[in-house]
């Protein structure tokens, strides 16, 4: 048909763009992309990736509820000074670390795409959460054998006033 | 001849003589810089670079698109840009003027001539040539958010369908949209990853349909941006709401599109 052979010349232009060099991660593997980012015949609607609550709502939801409950859990810690129980220092390290795991996901979403890495994408997914069952192992022997998160926080503290007294 | 047709003649021979404005009179021109990107598809291996033009402020219109037509006009012909209603309603003379996304017919210029006034195309989008941006996503994505009012059943009566004042002020602040694009294009995360987010243009008509009384689509169209990059790729940056030439509010509606769906 001759107008759709005409949308997909129009497609092949010549267009202007930001060198890809300076715009993607220099030592991961990039797949190739559509000029100007467009994918079909340029009448077509842009079709969204198949439906997922769980890369959806239920991760910004996560992200809020974590957020939401780290307000009480760190202002609670710090109005204590530190004094703590384990069971109150548990729940905040662990809802902490939900925050930051939900919250580097959401980075490597916006910075390392699978559209353009393909597969680094889930390398990097699958590193982080290896990082992030370590980190809970750390937790656990935070808890178990020495005072917990606040306790390491209260630690750098007097390590600072011990530096300064010192001096 | 009689005193009034007197009076019209004369009248008519000055308004010959001098045309019908009123003449600006011998003043210094106001010389002011104007630095525009420019890039030709005929020369691809041609770096873009800026193009210095001068204008003198007291021959040209108020707006910086006044001052690009009169370049184009009168100092190169070669300069290419969109535009189309001069008064803020079609959205094509969006560029970046001065570093802030804008139209060019609603942005005034800055009477300092001692400062000169850069102009870019709409920011990390395709250049189809000087301001010309490739906008083919842009509408693709408008496309498949499907802009138009979807129903299941019709009133009994078969009539119009009813909707009430209410309901209708819902769908102020968000109908006004221009589909400019330059609340698009001022999102980081939409310069990242334009190719799968939709962006605070599109996600604001997206809301648009979403709320309309009348509609009864919004299962399917919740659907749609229910994965990591149609919707959610959106940070609460507000870019769009400060870069919005007609004021409207993108960032809000993307923010309540996100609430509606928290509990999906």
């Amino acid at each position: 048909m001759f107008s759709k052979g005409l949308m997909q010349r129009q497609a092949l232009r010549t267009l202007h763009q930001t060198g890809k060099k300076s715009l993607t991660i220099p030592f991961l593997s990039t797949l190739p992309q559509n000029p100007g980012g467009v994918k079909g015949d340029v009448n077509e609607a842009y079709q969204p990736p198949s439906p997922s609550r769980i890369h959806g709502s239920l991760h910004w939801d996560f992200q809020r509820v974590t957020s939401v409950a780290l307000l009480p859990l760190v202002g609670s810690s710090l109005a204590a000074g530190g004094d703590v129980s384990v069971v109150a220092d548990s729940v905040l390290a662990t809802v902490l670390l939900g925050h930051i795991y939900v919250g580097y996901q959401s980075c490597i979403v916006d910075y390392i795409p699978a559209r353009v890495y393909g597969k680094n994408h889930n390398y990097a997914m699958y590193l982080l959460t290896l990082g992030s069952l370590f980190a809970l192992g750390g937790i656990y022997k935070l808890e178990t054998e020495e005072d917990g998160l606040t306790g390491v926080v209260k630690k750098l503290w007097t390590a600072k006033s011990a530096t300064e007294e010192k001096q | 001849m009689s005193m009034s047709g007197l009076l019209r003649t004369s009248f008519t021979r000055t308004a010959l003589r001098r045309g019908l404005a009123t003449e600006a009179g011998q003043v210094a021109p106001r010389l002011k810089t104007f630095k525009i990107y420019r890039w030709s598809p005929d020369k691809p291996t041609e770096k873009p670079r800026l193009q210095e033009f001068q204008v003198d402020l007291n021959k040209c219109g108020p707006m910086v698109l006044d001052a690009l037509l009169k370049i184009k006009d009168e100092q190169d012909g070669t300069l290419t840009l969109r535009r189309s209603c001069r008064e803020g309603i079609c959205g094509s003379c969006a560029m970046n003027i001065g570093g802030r996304n804008t139209l060019a017919c609603l942005c005034k210029i800055d009477p300092d001539t001692s400062k000169e006034s850069k102009i870019y195309p709409l920011p990390h989008m395709y250049v189809i040539k000087d301001l010309v941006p490739d906008l083919t996503q842009f509408y693709k994505q408008y496309k498949s958010v499907q802009p138009y009012l979807q129903r299941s059943s019709v009133p009994e009566d078969g009539k119009e369908i009813l909707q009430s004042v209410e309901d209708r002020k819902k769908l102020d602040g968000l109908y006004e949209c221009i589909l400019c694009a330059c609340c698009s294009t001022s999102c980081p995360s939409y310069w990242w990853n334009q190719e799968q987010y939709l962006g605070p243009a599109v996600l604001m008509q997206a809301y648009r349909w979403l709320i309309d009384s009348r509609d009864q689509a919004s299962k399917m169209r919740k659907e749609m941006l229910q994965n990591s990059m149609s919707l959610y790729r959106c940070h609460t940056i507000m870019n769009c709401t400060k870069t919005c030439p007609k004021g409207l509010n993108p960032g809000f509606a993307i923010q309540e599109i996100k609430k509606s769906m928290a509990l999906e």
